[in-house]
């Protein structure tokens, strides 16, 4: 038997990481719990995150919004500023798991977990996300491309929490995409997936660009190579067609029980071709 | 504060009390009487039998395909508090043998492990936290062979052999048919289409995994409560097993939460048998977690099936040849039966003048091979209507005219020269589809596929044979009885394992009895209490316990009347009625209560029943005897006919099924509601079996053991399905009705690849058509083309 | 670990380890049965309950968790002689097979019509995406969701939980 805490306060929080610095922390217990069935994973003990107000909510900041770690996926996907300002990460959020997952599972969870095929971190990963990591004795900021640095690895040590996500409001791009190939359409581990924000001139010209695969390597790739072969060519598919290449470079996709690498090196290419659909004025691919 | 777990305050609309007013009639859409206690969470079914003293049984799996077993380690686990017992094959005193055809499973491993779900040892515990540590601390010695795990490698020469003791050495069942003479045949055709179709593995994956509760009564009686489709069969073989009287056990079946042919013979029976034994008359239950059922279950045979199909050049089929592998694992469980129902049906609902069909069911290491809805005919039928297609495209013809031209009708022989004598509605079936605006209107939804879609629609003709064939009998007694309260009492020997057919059986009392639903009950099958029925299985449940079931409740009734007129003191039970719970003298309107007239009767008046034996082929067609006593060949069969339209996605690969059109001569119809259940449940399945269902083995091991990996569909997975049915009269069926049960599952992996075939000009021959698959014929099709 | 909680609207108070799944507390410690168990990972959906008014997997929930809130089950929302809507509606519409799935699959449909009471067919199906059902191949699910939502509507009470 472990002893499970549900701490209020990161006070209380800190308290409990003080006398038992092996706990496992988990807010939503959609993965943590699996493992624990599964014996993956051992803890001597368990801390559950989900009442600790400091870590819940989003918040409107001057620049930037604040969104705390143990905010489950669905206040978040139901949330205003989310649904105005940061639609990628909503499309994510939409096709993660399900209802009740969505109801259970944490956008700080879905970070640490750092699976390669986690739905909310290619949008993350786009959007620049800095992550706020705090423990006892004060806090850090880190990029989320920095923290994440390989499955189910993060840079976090004994006694720190990831307590925040800080994303930056004002984001000049007007086209945010996210695709996910899975197996079934909901409650569906990504076999390949997309992110991708654009701003495109009158003209339609691309100005920016900013892209990020999920299931196609240890992490979400990003790649600087197609985000500048897209930038200043138009919006079209013989520019995209051009950028393929570079995708099926910078991905390094393995061959598991949901997909074959070849496919998903394949199918990271391919889904830049989608981008062309927003230029024939449509708002919302797919 | 408000109390926020009030449910919310509204008036039901609908309730057991206005239901049960009802009287039922038949062909009417009524609400199944088990939905209300199920929609409540009052059901109890198998895996919720928990009570006072209970102790939980758990196995120790393989988890290695093949060694010899040298020992079983049950000392440490046998030192951890709270453990009860471990039990190996020494505790065992019967025949340790477990098997419908062949006996050749093992309770407990006695000789050899032949696939990693292969129990070991058996653990009794307090709770599940001990049962589950007590698994971990025992361990066995194994001395490890070489496996087989292709039907390839199986029939090799000097292929280590699952089973040294069988004649047949790797191979189970060989089947094999032939009729005119294809060799001389193919000469004089002027077409010809050749391929080899592969279907995978796959999991039933009931949400009931295999569950139930076993005690020693006082009076040495064992009671066995399982998740089950055959509680007195498995009553015998855990008798032979454990070495006991069959009289001495009881098996109860309560409603089964899924079971589509997995609960079809023993999962947890032998097992929680032998676990009462040594329980000292405690409770036990056991109840496998999904990984185990994943691992142990059986599953739906893996197919590798070679067709060579030869057409005149009007399209008038002359000649099919096929060859066919089923991998049926370890043990024959119904392996030889599902080679022999795959067999009969390879050629599909044709009429083909010169076949050879030859069938391989296989022994391998694999995971068990058993019983599936379709049972054989899901794997022949996704190559047989494949090929139909190719044929179509080959001779530029159009794929449902081909089929009309060559599908059976009554009278017609069937391609494995059956001449059939019941109602035959493929025609019926198919001219549906060909007037369906699903089918006319697809050239105008083709060409309206979105960027980077493709769209196609595809089509398929079935037939599913009903019943066990000639020589198991299929047999049904139904027994009925008026109680001294004046109500109805149904004794259901046939499991509902979720089909409907308690519900099913009511509306067939109700209607005959004229009594309301509130004044009928159902007795769910229970050896001790209703009579043997057979199996859950075949399509059969309905077709023979519904006659059996109308029989017994035509005598009741006239017994209930002539007694009634007796009573009266009028002369002819015609001038009498049953109404809800009295007899009427029509006439005068006078009535007697049931309750009242039940006093005036003793028990053995108040009870009917009636044996129905299905129909059997009469004629003797050019097999061997083995594959008739595996069941060949049947006589009543259901058709129909499928349309799918499916977009493929050009860059993922990706097959959205868009809409589904059924059309099925499965006779007259009982419950509407029922009908469409089993239409549109089949279909989801087989939309699972199409695009993502595939139990992936390595070595004998399952990667695939949860539902995270083994993918069937969810809600928006499969489309909106239009289930139109062709009311022919079976006049051998129960008020008209043929089977339903399994047709169905047979038609959306055909229908599928033909439809992407016709989207993307590819086929491809292995299913599940995954993302994958797809898109690489996609890709390798346009590179040949020179197109992107 | 002492817990206290509402269970079906009554005050509850249990005793049992912190780390005990929910789902394991409800069918074996307090005999409620209707929360299935079928994939214990959280890819079924059968074991839902209602957690504060919001559908959650108690396969995937520790005891501990349940201190203080209010949970529902399928016990709590009806019973045979007064089905609740949702589950009238079921039973209607021919939405109910083998039935394993079906507790959950109610209580899913009881979130999903608090969130949106005039659910699309396809909302409907994205809304129970996360309940598995092997029997019925969803369409009278669908239907009775629809059903369930327009008679909600028919008499101006959506289904809701009010907080």
């Amino acid at each position: 038997m472990r002893d499970v805490s549900l701490p209020r306060s990161l006070e209380e929080l800190w308290g409990l990481l003080d006398r038992e610095s092996a706990a496992a922390l988990y807010a939503g217990g959609t993965d943590l719990l699996v493992k624990l069935r599964a014996g993956l994973e051992d803890p001597p003990a368990l801390i559950c995150l989900e009442r600790v107000g400091e870590l819940k909510g989003v918040q409107d900041e001057l620049d930037e919004v604040w969104i705390g770690a143990a905010t489950t996926l669905s206040t978040l996907m139901e949330d205003p500023i989310i649904q105005r300002r940061f639609q990628v990460l909503r499309k994510g959020l939409e096709v993660l798991g399900s209802p009740p997952v969505r109801h259970m599972g944490t956008i700080g969870g879905n970070i640490v977990t750092a699976s390669p095929a986690g739905d909310t971190l290619p949008a993350l990963y786009v959007l620049g996300a800095q992550l706020e990591i705090r423990s006892k004795d004060g806090s850090r900021v880190v990029a989320i491309r920095d923290f994440i640095v390989g499955p189910g690895q993060v840079l976090l040590n004994r006694g720190e929490i990831l307590a925040g996500i800080r994303l930056r409001k004002v984001q000049s791009y007007a086209i945010h995409h996210y695709e996910k190939v899975g197996r079934r359409k909901s409650q569906a581990c990504a076999i390949a997936s997309m992110a991708a924000l654009l701003t495109v001139s009158d003209s339609g010209v691309v100005e920016a660009a900013r892209l990020a695969w999920g299931s196609v390597g240890p992490t979400v790739v990003i790649c600087r190579e197609a985000e500048a072969a897209i930038e200043g060519k138009p919006l079209s598919m013989e520019s995209l067609k051009l950028a393929i290449p570079l995708v099926e470079k910078a991905v390094s996709p393995i061959d598991d029980i949901r997909a074959d690498a070849a496919y998903r090196r394949t199918v990271a290419g391919l889904l830049l071709l989608r981008l062309s659909e927003y230029s024939a004025g449509t708002c919302s691919a797919q | 504060m408000k109390n926020k777990d009030k449910p919310p305050e509204l008036q039901p609309f609908f309730d057991k009390n206005i239901a049960g007013d009802v009287v039922p009639s038949i062909g009417i859409s009524m609400p199944r009487i088990d939905a209300y206690a199920k929609v409540t969470g009052r059901e109890r079914y198998a895996a919720d039998y928990y009570g006072f003293d209970m102790i939980w049984a758990g196995v120790k799996r393989a988890g290695i395909p093949h060694a010899r077993l040298k020992s079983v380690n049950t000392q440490a686990a046998e030192n951890l508090p709270g453990v009860i017992a471990v039990l190996t094959h020494k505790n065992i005193s019967g025949s340790n043998r477990q098997g419908v055809i062949r006996k050749d499973q093992p309770v407990l491993v006695d000789d050899k492990v032949r696939h990693c779900g292969d129990a070991v040892a058996l653990v009794l515990a307090e709770d599940k936290e001990t049962l589950a540590k007590a698994i971990k601390l025992t361990s066995a010695d194994f001395e490890p062979l070489p496996g087989v795990f292709t039907t390839e490698t199986a029939l090799e020469e000097n292929a280590p052999l699952v089973h040294e003791d069988h004649p047949g050495g790797n191979v189970l069942l060989k089947a094999s048919l032939e009729i005119g003479s294809v060799q001389s045949a193919k000469e004089h055709c002027d077409v010809l289409v050749e391929a080899c179709f592969e279907t995978p593995l796959v999991e039933h994956a009931y949400l009931e995994t295999e569950a139930g509760w076993a005690q020693l009564k006082e009076d040495g009686k064992l009671e066995i409560v399982a998740s089950t489709q055959t509680p007195f069969r498995d009553r015998m073989e855990v008798a032979d097993a454990l070495g006991l009287e069959p009289e001495r056990i009881r098996m109860i079946a309560p409603y089964a939460g899924g079971a589509f042919g997995g609960k079809d013979g023993v999962t947890v029976q032998s097992l929680l048998g032998l676990a009462a034994l040594h329980a000292n008359g405690r409770p036990v239950k056991m109840w496998w977690s999904r990984e185990e059922s994943f691992i142990a279950g059986t599953k739906r045979h893996a197919a590798r099936m070679y067709y060579r199909l030869g057409a005149k050049a009007d399209g008038s089929l002359h000649s099919l040849d096929t060859r066919l592998y089923f991998d049926t694992g370890p043990y024959d469980h119904l392996g030889g039966v599902v080679i022999t129902l795959a067999l009969e049906h390879s050629g599909g609902p044709y009429r083909i003048p010169n076949v050879s069909f030859k069938g391989w069911a296989v022994y391998t290491n694999n995971p068990i091979g058993g019983a599936f809805r379709g049972f054989g005919v899901a794997q022949v039928t996704a190559a047989m209507e494949q090929m139909m297609d190719m044929l179509a495209e080959k001779l530029a013809m159009d794929p449902l005219k081909l089929r009309l031209k060559n599908a059976v009708r009554k009278g017609d022989k069937n391609c494995v020269g059956v001449t059939l004598t019941h109602s035959t509605g493929l025609v019926e079936c198919l001219e549906a589809v060909a007037r369906h605006p699903l089918w006319t209107e697809r050239a105008a939804w083709k060409s309206k596929a979105g960027p980077f879609k493709r769209r196609g629609a595809g089509i398929v003709a079935l037939m599913h044979a009903s019943g066990y064939g000639p020589v198991v009998p299929d047999v049904a007694n139904a027994k009925v009885e008026l109680t001294a309260e004046g109500k109805i009492k149904v004794y259901c020997g046939v499991v509902d394992m979720g089909q409907g057919n308690a519900a099913t059986n009511l509306q067939i009392a109700g209607s005959i009895l004229c009594q309301n639903v509130d004044r009928i009950e159902l007795i769910l099958p229970d050896t001790d209490r209703t009579l043997p029925s057979g199996s859950a299985s075949a399509s059969r449940c309905t077709y023979t316990f519904g006659n059996a079931l109308i029989g017994a409740c035509e005598t009741l009734k006239l017994r209930i009347l002539q007694r009634a007129a007796d009573l009266l003191m009028v002369d002819d039970c015609d001038e009498t009625a049953l109404i809800p719970g009295a007899v009427r003298h029509l006439p005068t309107g006078r009535e007697i209560p049931l309750h009242r007239l039940a006093t005036f009767m003793n028990e053995s008046e108040r009870t009917a029943t009636q044996r129905f034996r299905a129909p059997t082929a009469k004629e003797i067609p050019p097999v061997g005897n083995e594959i008739r006593l595996h069941g060949f060949p049947h006589t009543l069969f259901s058709y129909g006919a499928h349309l799918v339209r499916v977009e493929v996605n050009e860059l993922t690969g990706v097959v959205d099924v868009k809409r589904y059109l059924s059309v099925s001569d499965c006779g007259k119809i009982i419950n509407p509601h029922v009908y469409e259940q089993q239409i549109q449940g089949a279909i989801a399945q087989g939309i699972g079996y199409a695009l993502s269902e595939e139990v992936q083995v390595n070595e004998g091991k399952v990667l695939t053991a949860d539902l995270a990996t083994f993918i069937i569909p969810a809600a928006s997975d499969v489309p909106e399905i239009e289930s139109q049915p062709v009311e022919i009269y079976e006049p051998s069926g129960p008020y008209g009705l043929k089977g339903v049960g399994e047709i169905a599952t047979n038609g959306p992996l055909p229908a599928i690849a033909n439809a992407v075939a016709d989207a993307c000009g590819v086929r491809i021959f292995r299913s599940p058509l995954t993302p994958s698959r797809v898109l690489r014929a996609l890709r390798e099709r346009l590179s040949e083309g020179g197109v992107h | 670990m002492k817990i206290r909680f509402v269970l079906n609207g009554e005050t509850t108070e249990l005793d049992v380890p912190g780390d005990r799944r929910v789902v394991d507390v409800l069918r074996e410690d307090v005999g409620l049965t209707g929360a299935k168990e079928s994939c214990g990972s959280g890819d079924c959906g059968a074991c839902t309950i209602l957690v504060d008014g919001e559908s959650r997997l108690s396969c995937l929930m520790l005891a501990a968790q349940l201190q203080g809130r209010r949970i529902t089950t399928i016990e709590g929302l009806g019973s045979e002689a007064q089905l609740h809507p949702i589950q009238s509606a079921f039973t209607q519409y021919g939405a109910v097979q083998c039935g394993f799935c079906i507790p959950g699959m109610v209580l899913a449909t009881a979130d999903l019509l608090k969130r949106n009471p005039s659910p699309s067919r396809e909302q409907i199906r994205r809304g129970l995406g996360g309940n598995l059902c092997r029997c019925t191949g969803y369409q009278k699910i669908v239907d009775a969701v629809q059903a369930a939502a327009s008679r909600s509507a028919d008499h101006e009470k959506p289904l809701r939980d009010d907080k």
